[in-house]
């Protein structure tokens, strides 16, 4: 039988990370695409970590940072008086982390391709620096952003190593599509296991398809 | 009055230039490229990005920019205005229309965010967009796309007008589609403009004023006319030259030239020249005589009375003489000799003689 329950987690934690990481992925994406500042490699580093670290890496210290005795945990614990290990939100704060540099990434390099000189124009023309991001830079870069916005989701719900370390695997709280599938597949049962993947897969394929054909409709001719 | 003046370490020069232009007419900004023209406009404009490694010459980068009794930069008083607020509006090379949006929302997009008392209207059928006015800026040729720039930046109503090289992106026809525009914008509004080129044809066309530049430095700098005379380097002709202001007055279609009238009238060689144009024509010194009475049966087309003004011995141990004629100078360079056997001293009444040159406009 196939359960409902892994597959609203799994979207609802795709969807809440997508839309935290837009609103702070942004920002650093802009950062990134505008400073001079000697930081900027050290940012885009740590900012593309996740891409070369084994997910293990990033849960085994997440989970740390995430318990009760860690930092930011402990933290959690005080102010709300709930564990953030094996939450959802913990989950989410992982993912933010872990997809970073595929929203951060698209962003920055749409917004290096639209470049100083319409924004110079726009100064010139009397708009300040948030009037140009939001009327010129943003509308040239929403090919960027739907990318971003779509491998942020697409890498979200396809993630594993770190949810497996920090989530746990509770059902209708942390249990995602990911870890039912290696549940089923641990016990031998093949065919559960194949409807999760061939769904994740056709919903994978679909959305990238949707993607980057709307993606060469939206294109500026310049 | 404009003051200017930015003293600034660029990456392989120091710039460092001082001048005060007009506030009316078109001041150009002369120079061969690589001599700093664009960094000038750039810090004019407030667009001027300083990277860590210059930043650290900070020290003797000093500025003091005025427009209208506003101070727009000064080192000393730590002010230095954000581009968006200072009011100068700039036409790039490179046209940068904004790509999504149309031309009728591109030419609001200044006048939506300042006070402009300007009627679109207006604009629009001077520079003749209205049927452009529904297209995006990749749907415009190169000579529209920089017509709507113009209006872009007029319409943002600045105190002073920036056109870096905005023909030098163009073909021919284009530019000579353009230039008209330019004229007539700095003769219906009175916008300060300044215009940067390295093209002498368009300088001499365009320019009320003019700053030389040359590896960041202003090597010299006034009223057109005086230094077309005073820099044989500018007109890039051996020895100097001088500009006449006039208006045509007649044209001589069979012979295919016009009659100027600067004062005095003279003949040009020219074709399609609208009646009332108001002309400049440009004229070598080499190519002037000068002699004591009108002469008759001469070749030459224009002989034209002028007063002597100035004699000067020029490097090449020519004499260069000066005269009036009305209140613009013609120069003629004579050899000494010539000038001891007609006797030429100031004051005196002369005929000036020389062929029918081309015009610049």
């Amino acid at each position: 039988m196939i359960e409902l329950a892994p597959i609203f987690v799994t979207l609802k934690l795709a969807t809440v990370t997508t839309l935290i990481l837009l609103l702070i992925g942004t920002p650093i994406a802009w950062w990134l695409s505008s400073t001079r500042s000697q930081f900027k490699v050290i940012i885009e580093s740590v900012v593309a970590l996740p891409l070369v670290l084994p997910p293990t890496v990033l849960g085994f210290y997440l989970l740390l940072a995430l318990s009760p005795n860690g930092f930011i945990g402990g933290l959690w614990a005080y102010v709300s008086d709930t564990p953030l290990s094996f939450s959802f939100t913990g989950l989410v704060i992982g993912s933010v982390i872990y997809s970073m540099p595929f929203v951060v990434q698209p962003l920055q390099a749409s917004f290096e391709m639209v470049g100083k000189p319409v924004q110079q124009a726009a100064y010139t023309l009397g708009a300040n620096s948030f009037d140009t991001f939001k009327n010129i830079i943003i509308p040239l870069s929403r090919r960027g952003f739907l990318v971003a916005i779509t491998l942020g989701f697409a890498h979200t719900v396809g993630e594993f190593g770190v949810v497996l370390m920090i989530g746990g695997n509770i059902p209708e709280v942390t249990q995602v599509l990911s870890i039912v599938i290696y549940d089923h597949v641990e016990v031998l049962e093949y065919t559960q296991a194949h409807y999760y993947s061939i769904g994740l897969l056709i919903f994978s394929f679909v959305v990238l398809f949707i993607t980057y054909s709307f993606n060469r409709k939206l294109m500026v001719r310049i | 009055m404009i003051r200017v003046s930015y003293k600034k370490q660029l990456s392989d020069f120091l710039l460092d230039v001082d001048f005060t232009m007009p506030d009316t007419g078109i001041t150009v900004l002369f120079g061969p490229s690589g001599s700093g023209k664009t960094s000038v406009l750039n810090l004019i404009a407030g667009l001027d990005t300083t990277g860590p490694d210059e930043e650290s010459n900070h020290f003797q980068n000093t500025s003091n920019f005025i427009l209208n009794n506003n101070i727009i930069d000064d080192s000393n008083k730590k002010i230095k205005l954000k581009p968006w607020l200072r009011n100068i509006a700039y036409v790039f090379q490179d046209h940068r229309l904004f790509p999504h949006l149309t031309v009728k929302d591109n030419i609001l997009f200044g006048y939506k965010r300042r006070n402009c008392e300007l009627d679109p209207q207006d604009l629009i059928e001077t520079f003749k967009i209205k049927t452009l006015l529904t297209h995006t800026p990749a749907e415009l040729s190169g000579g529209q796309k920089q017509r709507v720039a113009m209006v872009r930046a007029l319409l943002s109503q600045p105190q002073l007008l920036i056109l870096d090289e905005p023909l030098a992106a163009l073909d021919y026809p284009s530019r000579q589609e353009l230039l008209p525009y330019i004229e007539q914008v700095h003769k219906e509004l009175a916008i300060p403009v300044i215009y940067v080129s390295h093209d002498i044809k368009e300088v001499l066309r365009l320019a009320d004023y003019i700053v030389v530049m040359d590896k960041g430095k202003i090597i010299d700098q006034g009223d057109i006319a005086n230094l077309c005379i005073s820099q044989p380097l500018l007109t890039q002709q051996e020895g100097a030259s001088f500009i006449l202001e006039g208006r045509v007055s007649e044209i001589i279609e069979e012979d295919k030239l016009v009659k100027i009238d600067c004062g005095e009238d003279i003949l040009i060689t020219a074709e399609n020249m609208p009646l009332e144009q108001n002309v400049r024509i440009l004229i070598h010194a080499r190519d002037v005589s000068l002699c004591l009475t009108p002469p008759v049966d001469s070749s030459i087309l224009n002989c034209i009375a002028v007063i002597i003004e100035e004699l000067q011995t020029d490097k090449n141990a020519k004499l260069r003489v000066l005269a009036k004629l009305g209140d613009q100078t013609i120069v003629a360079v004579i050899s000494h000799r010539s000038a001891k056997s007609l006797n030429v001293v100031k004051g005196q009444k002369m005929y000036a003689q020389f062929k029918a040159t081309a015009l610049i406009k």
